[in-house]
């Protein structure tokens, strides 16, 4: 543009790019190259001066050639500098201004996407923003992935961002709080897509937000005028399908049941998903038979919705607000509106036809001969009566319909349902009773966001078509148990503000109460029939709604390779599903709560400012325990391992790096000093000898567990080698679970046929300290020794005092200045590359040894699915024969009835009463040494 | 007493004393049905006639009241000296009665946009049918043959609502009355209608018209309005408008789970009412997209007593009734297609599901 006026700056939220970037020659070449591609497609760019003046700047810069991207679309690069993408740059706002903005859609940092569904009472948002990622040029990773030969190539044209998809809903009503969100996040910057792009920006270069729903009609302008940006409509049942079928494909435990207020999460296979009735209630009813990926069809709906409640509710009830309604409705009895059978047949079923006597014959029937004007009936009574006759209808409805097309499930979404325990207890009854019991009507966590989904869904080139289950991983930030996805306000922008949210909740007196024994959470009774039993007192009013939490997509997670049957794999051995053990872990983790502050307090100095973050982690926990208390399926479907890495993330979201550091830095120096006694120990044994007391050492050293209270109190009374030593004296075989003998032939033979020996080993560590020095290195030594590759897999992030996979190179290298078999074996796996030690020997005769390496696990948690792990594990696992699973966590809590496909030892020492009683018949401190060989 | 009916039966063997009552007491109206000698009261002559070569001569009458007042039905009966009849089984009864519809000739009509065309009904073409009661709730029955017969579906959501729901919102006094204000009402005011989503315009993607309801009720929503700012003309319309397709659609979907060729609708609730009888056509109509037909019965409302009556004399008027029609040469000059609509197709035709209405 001509009238551009001197230096103008390409700035990214206020950052030039000149100084952050140290942007050079070939990115503005490779600017200049999308600006000639945009322009043979017909498309007028504004900007054009202002690129070809960065060029002219630019190409005094230092211009490193692998700085560019090699594709265009390539949207992420790991490197120690940041990267820009510049491919289908764009200025942004009014040429005339000074500093125009350069927007930069496929800029992979921080960027966002952004769709909307506004409807009548709420809008719905969803947005995806990508952070960058941790560091991840640590050699160890190099070098694992040259070892494992690990591609960073991508299959697809386009990567798969990793990042996060928020669910936000804001009231209608309040729409200015929505836009300031908005504006705040900055979340319109990065809404738009190459498509929008051509055709929109040849105008005024304005960003483009798809929407869906009546509101993206309603409000366009009012977008527009804050915001600068135009809503793209998307059809509303476009949206609804591409929603539905993206949750049902990516969220592993998306549907759910719900008979007699009780939960039930349901798994549907991917492959097995088509064709279902959607059932959409907003204020009429849509039933859209779906066949596949944008195959759908409306085949049937009535005009008996979602309104009519509202709408004749309103005019019986003079309620305010549809909620205000359908709480109305918790307190009813609809004995005084209904006609039931009974009140036909003097109070008694009519058997013939199998109508028990609650059975509603005529909805307001009973209205008809009671002399009572409208005034004379409660509204509760009647807001449950409407609602059971619409519900009831509904569901009656929808099962004619499936039944008519055979389809197999019926889901049901939409306003109407809110989450309502009632509503859905009634629609399911319906379903229940008409199909005989044939059909199950199912419901959707995050059934509000359908529409929402659908309408970002429709973006192109954000690669969530292509994403599997097993990458996605869902989290419940603080303030989840509070609101439930329901945003009031601004932003919440960094963790200050955080803080004194939680500061604040206290102070307005909705503290969330410590967990409390939990009473059995039927809403309703047998068959829906009966008077739903009001809550009082809880945190909202839809306290049966369950929380959205935020999607985390995570490319790099893949099903571990060695699983014998993925599809059946439940990762959980203790199902929270059980009230009495959901009630016994969470006393444990309260009983827990105050001893982990204070040693995350410790870790990051003590300081005011890490007490106050303390004590916001301990509310925020607390509060995500009591909505669990509460609503046990609030969360989706909760085993003890999700549990487990809740609080560690909780930890990590008020930036609790690593509670347990010097914890664990005190006990690997302690145990590292007594290793090689240990060693020397160990050698002057004979092999038969040496493999069991190997194996009774990492049973006896798995007794250091900061998880287990039991053992936390072990600590006070001695040194660690002390208690180790105790700790192997007691191991008396037989132990508990003890299939050593079996393990002891497939390893040394029996007789003299001497068995050939395992090629890799996948040793999932535990514990720092002396559970996995004096426990798990010895014997990954002595796996070393029989030529076995020994590759020890360790958490990515920090959970208890869990060795993690950035803290394990050290260890072993410390460890191999006093062995030579572990020295060489890391120097072989790249594990001692820059680690100051002894190399007098030959380095030739060092790379004879069997590799010793680390990978990490992907997870931060102190159990491990086994359905997401990291690719370097995933990869390292493909040529493993054999699986040592060590510790409570991942062998008993998770994976003890997991069955893989190669040789597997499962290692610990239970250290919980009740979990001994429950799993083994045993007591506290029993061990388990189960070994399955491969299936 | 709110209706009374008489079909005359014309018997020429020795005249027996019979004033026989059957009752039918539902939750909102009492049916009666009794049979009077010929020498009984003749106000009015019998507006529906049926001729009985054989048998006795008299007449069949029917009354119907509220539920309600009881006391009125039973001063009724003191009055008319009428024999109070046995108990009953309600469902049974609507079979029996519908067996009747046998032996009445034009007794089966279709009725859309206000015109009634009478259908013959083949008689060894009957069955399987689906007869939906509409009372209070509304039963579907699923008719095999003579006593052979399930109950397969129904909707709580029928004649007790309407009339129930319609007299907390409109403060009428009777169901006749707020059938009596639907007919001025007009449904724009209340109902969300497809356009006004639409901006006016139809969803033509899905095959819907601008002036299909959206969802009931969906305008009372607003907050700018009150239930004494509706008029109850509008909302007696929408209502009625409600309920008439939600048991039109179950009784499509129904009639075509179980491929039945036919579905009577009978009941209290469509009383001759050509609202009701519109509406619920017209659902049946959209539904099946033309391709199936609501019918209706003269006798609707006086199945179940009219079977209850039946069961007195299973086997003489049963009979009587099935072989005494079936020479009645006005049976054979209307045993033709002419009374059915082109796009109803034949009424053979097993892919067609045939709605009939019954009604008195």
């Amino acid at each position: 543009m001509a009238s551009l006026k001197e230096d103008p700056i390409l700035g990214i939220d206020g950052i030039t790019i000149k100084e952050e970037f140290g942007i050079g020659k070939p990115v503005i070449d490779k600017l200049r190259d999308d600006r000639l591609a945009l322009e043979t497609e017909g498309t007028v760019i504004k900007g054009e001066s202002v690129i070809d003046k960065v060029r002219e700047e630019g190409s005094g810069g230092q211009g490193e050639r692998d700085m560019v991207p090699p594709t265009s679309n390539s949207i992420h690069r790991s490197g120690s500098r940041p990267q820009l993408d510049l491919s289908k740059a764009a200025i942004e706002g009014n040429f005339e201004e000074r500093d125009p903005t350069i927007l930069l859609p496929n800029q992979s940092d921080d960027i966002s996407h952004l769709a909307l569904d506004i409807g009548g009472s709420l809008i719905k948002l969803v947005y995806f923003s990508r952070h960058q990622d941790r560091p991840t040029n640590d050699k160890r990773k190099k070098t694992v992935k040259e070892r494992l030969g690990i591609s960073n190539g991508n299959r697809r044209s386009y990567p798969i961002l990793g990042g996060r998809l928020h669910f936000v809903k804001f009231e209608t009503s309040k729409i200015n709080e929505c836009l300031d969100f908005i504006s705040s996040k900055q979340l319109h910057r990065g809404g738009m897509d190459s498509h929008s792009w051509h055709s929109d920006t040849s105008s005024n270069g304005n960003a483009v937000i798809k929407a869906t729903g009546g509101g993206a009609y309603k409000y366009a302008d009012l977008f527009k005028e804050r915001l600068g940006v135009s809503l793209d409509k998307e059809d509303e049942m476009d949206c609804l399908v591409a929603g539905a079928n993206f949750l049902l494909k990516a969220i592993r435990h998306e549907a759910f049941t719900h008979m007699e207020g009780q939960k039930e999460f349901v798994q549907i296979d991917q492959n097995d998903l088509f064709p279902y009735l959607l059932v959409n209630i907003g204020s009429g009813v849509s039933m859209i038979k779906v066949d596949g990926d944008g195959k759908f069809e409306r085949v049937s709906g009535t005009n008996v919705g979602g309104g009519t409640y509202w709408g004749l509710g309103r005019l019986l009830n003079q309620c305010k607000s549809f909620d205000e309604l359908l709480e109305l409705s918790q307190k009813g009895d609809n004995r005084t509106i209904d006609m039931l059978v009974g009140d036909i047949y003097g109070g008694m079923d009519y058997n013939k036809i199998g109508l028990s006597a609650s059975t509603i014959a005529s909805s307001f029937g009973k209205t008809i001969s009671e002399k009572k004007e409208l005034t004379g009936y409660r509204p509760e009574d009647i807001s449950l009566s409407l609602l059971r006759m619409i519900s009831y209808n509904i569901g009656q409805i929808s099962y004619l319909n499936a039944l008519r097309f055979g389809l197999k499930r019926i889901f049901f979404g939409g306003f109407f349902i809110r989450g309502h325990a009632y509503t859905m207890d009634t629609i399911s009854f319906a379903v229940h009773f008409w199909s005989k019991g044939e059909a199950q009507a199912m419901f959707l966590r995050h059934e509000g966001f359908l529409g929402a989904l659908g309408a970002f869904m429709s973006y192109e080139k954000h690669g969530l078509d292509d994403l599997m289950v097993h990458q996605l991983v869902e989290r419940f930030p603080m303030g989840a148990p509070y609101i439930g996805g329901k945003i009031h306000g601004p932003a919440l922008g960094d963790l200050n503000e955080k803080i004194s949210w939680m500061e604040k909740f206290v102070q307005k007196g909705t503290e969330i109460t410590a967990p409390v024994p939990m009473a059995s959470s039927g809403t309703t009774g047998l068959g829906g029939f009966e008077v739903p039993s009001s809550k009082g007192g809880t945190l909202r009013s839809d306290a049966s709604a369950l929380n959205v939490g935020v999607l985390h997509l995570v490319p790099t997670l893949e099903v571990f390779p060695q699983l014998a049957d993925p599809k059946m794999y439940e990762p959980n051995t203790i199902d929270l599903a059980d009230h009495s053990e959901l009630e016994y872990w969470f006393t444990v983790l309260s009983d827990h709560l105050p001893d982990l502050v204070d040693k995350a307090v410790a870790s990051e100095g003590g300081t005011d400012d890490s007490k106050r973050r303390g004590d916001a982690f301990a509310r925020a926990f607390s509060a995500h325990l009591a909505r669990l208390m509460e609503e046990p399926a609030a969360y989706g479907k909760l085993g003890l391992a999700n549990l487990l890495e809740l609080r560690e993330e909780c930890l990590r979201e008020f930036q609790f790096v690593d509670a347990y550091r010097s914890i664990k830095h005190r006990e690997n120096e302690a145990s590292l000093a007594v290793l090689p006694d240990l060693l020397v120990e160990l050698d002057s044994m004979t092999e038969e000898t040496r493999l069991l007391t190997l194996i009774e050492g990492v049973l006896a050293a798995n007794i250091f567990d900061w998880g287990s209270r039991a053992c936390v109190e072990l600590y006070h009374k001695g040194t660690i080698i002390e208690i180790y030593r105790m700790s192997r004296n007691k191991m008396q075989r037989p132990w508990r679970v003890d299939d050593f003998d079996a393990f002891k032939e497939r390893m040394l033979g029996s007789g003299d046929k001497k068995p050939c020996p395992h090629k890799r080993a996948l040793l999932f560590v535990d514990n720092s300290g002396a559970d996995v020095i004096l426990g798990m290195l010895p014997l990954a030594r002595e796996l070393l020794r029989h030529g076995t590759e020994v590759v020890l897999v360790a958490n990515s992030l920090p959970a208890l005092n869990d060795v993690t996979a950035m803290e394990l190179p050290d260890i072993v290298a410390e460890a191999a200045k006093h062995c030579d078999i572990l020295r060489r074996a890391a120097e072989a796996g790249g594990l001692l590359v820059d680690a100051m030690i002894n190399t007098s020997d030959g380095s030739k005769e060092n790379s004879s040894s069997v590799p010793l390496m680390v990978v990490e696990n992907g997870c931060g948690s102190p159990c491990i699915d086994l359905r997401q792990v990291s690719s370097e594990l995933a990869a390292a696992a493909k040529d493993a024969d054999l699986i040592v699973l060590e510790g409570m966590g991942r062998a008993l809590h998770t994976n003890f009835n997991a069955r893989f496909k190669c040789d597997t030892l499962k290692l610990a020492m239970v250290k919980n009463q009740r979990l001994a009683e429950k799993l083994i018949k045993g007591n506290i401190y029993d061990c388990v040494c189960r070994y399955e060989p491969a299936s | 007493m709110e209706h009374n009916r008489e079909v005359e039966i014309d018997g020429n063997s020795n005249p027996i004393q019979i004033s026989r009552l059957a009752l039918d007491i539902g939750g909102s109206l009492i049916k009666l049905v009794y049979f009077s000698r010929n020498s009984g009261d003749d106000e009015d002559p019998p507006k529906d006639k049926v001729g009985v070569s054989s048998g006795v001569n008299g007449r069949l009458h029917f009354a119907m009241f509220e539920t309600a007042k009881i006391n009125d039905c039973l001063q009724f009966i003191s009055a008319n000296k009428l024999l109070l009849g046995g108990g009953f089984q309600h469902q049974e009864n609507c079979t029996n009665g519908m067996s009747f519809i046998k032996a009445v000739n034009q007794e089966a009509f279709t009725y859309l946009n206000g015109s009634k065309e009478f259908v013959q009904i083949n008689h060894n073409d009957l069955y399987p049918y689906l007869l939906v009661n509409i009372g209070s709730g509304v039963s579907m029955i699923k008719v095999d043959g003579d006593g052979k017969f399930e109950r397969v579906s129904g909707t709580s959501v029928g004649g007790g609502t309407f009339w129930g729901l319609g007299k907390l919102l409109t403060k009428c006094q009777s169901f006749d009355e707020l059938l009596e204000l639907s007919h001025r009402g007009d449904n724009k005011a209340i109902d969300t209608l497809v356009g006004d989503i639409y901006g006016g315009m139809d969803y033509s993607k899905i095959g819907l018209s601008s002036t299909t309801i959206a969802s009931s009720f969906g305008k009372a929503t607003s907050h700018c309005k009150e239930l004494e700012d509706y008029k109850p003309e509008d909302i007696s319309w929408s209502l009625l408008r409600m309920i008439s397709n939600n048991i039109g659609q179950i009784s499509y979907l129904n009639a075509l789970r179980f491929g039945l060729k036919r579905i009577f609708f009978g009941g209290f609730f469509i009383r001759s009412h050509s609202y009701t009888m519109d509406t619920i056509a017209v659902a049946v109509h959209f539904w099946s997209k033309g391709e199936a037909k609501a019918m209706f019965l003269r006798h609707e409302g006086f199945l179940g007593a009219l079977g209850a009556f039946m069961s007195y004399e299973r086997h003489s008027l049963d009979d009587l009734v099935v072989n005494q029609m079936m020479p009645l040469p006005v049976n054979a000059s209307l045993g033709t297609d002419t009374n059915y609509d082109p796009l109803n197709g034949d009424i053979n035709g097993t892919e067609s599901i045939q709605c009939s209405v019954y009604r008195a």
